[in-house]
């Protein structure tokens, strides 16, 4: 199966790329990048061919691409993909406005290409089996759900996450998805309401948000929070966590999905002290199930809706930071 | 001074077995019930008193560790009588009752101090001093967690008697941000779907600050018995502070984990600072030398306002302006 990847704009381009290398049957045609800085480094540095244009990079026929563009130039790529009649794979959030998300989803159909959203957590072991636990009704009635994914300021890897015009948002946008799609997958529901505060406290020289934190209602009436902050200081051990404690009526889970990590600490690496996750990592599982898809057809294990549901969420959250008051992101 | 406790349940145990430490002169107890103010006294050698006048013309300090409901009465009482009062938190159950008694404090001359013991944990003394001190630059998002099993039977599990779990837990906490940020201007709340028959209840508060901080502060009464969790999050411009009561202290216990624990004396009054003794000896000396509490009764009935929205957007589903 050839695969193609469309910008290295994201940093999660590099891991896709390992993790791409360790399927068996799958090659890596390349990556588009109009930024020849970047197309020169990470095409010397990963040993990869580099095409200066995605339309050069579509025209060698590949059967899926990645796309790993910053957030607002989803729509484009993931248009000029389906012409092509190319399946997708689609960093999160899959687009900064519900108008791009829903031209996606067009584009997509009209093509009868299949589109999927990266939520790679839903591929996180101890994640997969809370899910379980939560529908094996062993927890009795949930009653709340407290979320946490915080993590430094990404903008030290790569600036347009702190862009507004290129990322659509700040730490709002960049995390609420994730967590946001775990809810709704693990107990099977939508999101009724969110009401939030989104702020930037931490970095005067961004003008996107730097925190935030969401109280939500699920349909099924269980309230939860998604702490979405970049406010983890750069020299942090690791770039954040992803965490959730579900609490139930006869017993509580307690999530933390990169908890399995050495303690290391080396002279010359960017943080000096570290921690080195050994546990599997979720986007090989997320990239395994994407080839698969590919492969086998029908629904992808993640899909539009998906990914715009949990769009939904986030937006919802910054509106209901300048109205001060709930917001169902179905009205979005 | 000498003091006398009024309420002789669990915080009035944890109070006179502080007193005994810190060598302080407790020296008179009350109780309505005379079963347990007998084993009250048999326990802390104290004398036994058998009405609440009798008991204030004996002592110059009362500590009130009884049941929220009954603070005004007894609290209003006491400055009658002209004594100083040690009382335990929170302050009230209405914002009109804590104001009364804050009143009654000033017009009598008498100080009152409200026993917020979480200022006085030395985790939290830490990090608030830390936080405070501006190392950790302008604050961001705080987080605190407080959560356990639910209360056993008695005039806890009652919300007309106890406030419910924002005012008679999570007020800890948003005492403590309140000493971190100062008044949040609003505040939004969830709470779980009720459970028929039981009293489990977990509360999620979402707190906005001028400036653009903003805390959430967890409470439940929600754990399985024997659980209880706390945590500490302080995120700045240019640092940050965690503390988790997950993590080990300085002395661990290994025993067969099918069998129940021995009853060993842990010496943890000499590993660690106990935080009752650090807040009624702080309560002590500032009476003795006339200097301020660090809990002042404004702190306390801000504490309580707080818990008051906490409650209230929980209930409406909407989100609550915090007047000053």
């Amino acid at each position: 199966m050839r695969i193609g990847i469309l910008s290295f704009a994201h940093l999660h381009a590099e891991g896709y790329v390992a993790s791409l290398r360790r399927i068996p049957g799958v090659e890596i045609i390349g990556f588009s990048e109009t930024d020849a800085e970047r197309g020169k480094r990470f095409s010397q540095a990963l040993g990869l061919r580099w095409f200066w244009t995605h339309v050069d990079l579509l025209a060698e026929e590949p059967d899926a691409v990645i796309v790993t563009s910053e957030n607002a130039r989803h729509r484009e790529l993931v248009e000029l993909a389906a012409r092509a009649g190319t399946h997708v794979l689609c960093e999160k959030p899959i687009a900064t406005t519900t108008e791009d998300a829903r031209a996606m989803q067009d584009a997509v159909e009209r093509a009868g290409v299949r589109f999927m959203t990266a939520f790679p957590m839903r591929f996180s072991p101890a994640v997969r089996a809370a899910r379980d636990t939560v529908r094996s009704g062993t927890l009795g009635r949930v009653l709340a759900v407290v979320g946490i994914n915080h993590s430094e300021n990404p903008k030290h890897h790569r600036a347009w996450f702190a862009e507004r015009e290129l990322a659509g948002g700040g730490a709002t946008l960049d995390h609420t998805v994730h967590l946001a799609d775990l809810y709704r997958w693990i107990f099977e529901t939508e999101v009724d309401e969110v009401v939030a505060e989104v702020t930037n406290p931490f970095d005067p020289e961004v003008d996107v948000d730097t925190a935030g934190l969401l109280l939500l209602r699920l349909e099924n009436g269980i309230p939860a929070s998604i702490d979405a902050s970049w406010s983890r200081p750069n020299h942090y051990p690791r770039w954040g966590h992803l965490k959730m404690e579900i609490v139930g009526e006869k017993g509580t889970l307690l999530v933390d999905a990169f908890a399995g990590h050495l303690h290391v600490w080396r002279s010359g690496s960017g943080r000096g002290y570290e921690w080195v996750g050994f546990h599997p990592d979720p986007n090989q599982g997320m990239l395994e199930a994407f080839v698969e898809n590919v492969r086998a057809g029908g629904e992808p294990p993640v899909t539009w809706k998906d990914g715009f549901e949990a769009l939904r969420v986030a937006l919802a959250a910054y509106r209901s930071a300048e109205t001060l008051a709930p917001v169902a992101p179905a009205d979005l | 001074m000498k003091i006398g406790i009024v309420g002789t349940g669990t915080m009035g145990d944890v109070h006179a077995a502080a007193y005994r430490r810190i060598g302080a002169e407790l020296v008179a107890a009350y109780d309505p019930d005379p079963d347990r103010l007998a084993r009250f006294v048999a326990a802390h050698t104290v004398d036994p008193f058998q009405s609440y006048e009798a008991l204030l013309r004996r002592v110059e300090v009362v500590d009130l560790t009884t049941p929220t409901y009954t603070h005004e009465e007894l609290a209003l009482q006491a400055f009658a009588a002209g004594k100083d009062v040690i009382l335990e938190k929170p302050l009230a159950l209405s914002l009109a009752s804590g104001e009364r008694i804050v009143e009654a404090a000033r017009k009598s001359g008498r100080r009152l101090f409200v026993a917020m013991v979480v200022r006085f944990f030395p985790q939290y003394r830490r990090a608030s001093e830390l936080a405070r001190s501006g190392q950790l630059g302008r604050i961001g998002v705080v987080r605190l967690k407080r959560v356990l099993f639910p209360p056993g039977p008695g005039w806890y599990r009652d919300p007309e008697k106890s406030g419910g779990l924002p005012v008679d837990l999570m007020i800890h906490d948003l005492d403590y941000v309140r000493w971190l940020l100062g008044d949040p201007v609003r505040v939004a709340a969830r709470r779980s779907p009720p459970v028929e028959g039981e009293v489990l209840e977990h509360v999620q508060a979402v707190l906005g600050f001028e400036g653009g901080a903003m805390a959430l502060v967890e409470g439940g009464w929600a754990y399985p018995p024997g659980y209880f969790r706390t945590s500490l999050d302080i995120a700045g411009e240019r640092g940050l502070v965690e503390w988790s009561s997950d993590a080990p202290g300085p002395l661990e216990s290994l025993f067969p984990k099918d069998e129940p624990p021995p009853e060993v004396g842990l010496p943890l009054a000499g590993l660690e600072e106990d935080p009752y003794e650090l807040e009624l000896r702080h309560a002590l000396t500032a009476l003795e030398r006339g200097r301020p509490f660090d809990v002042t009764p404004e702190d306390a009935l801000a504490a309580l306002r707080l818990a008051l929205a906490v409650r209230e957007s929980a209930a409406g589903g909407y989100v609550v302006e915090v007047a000053r």
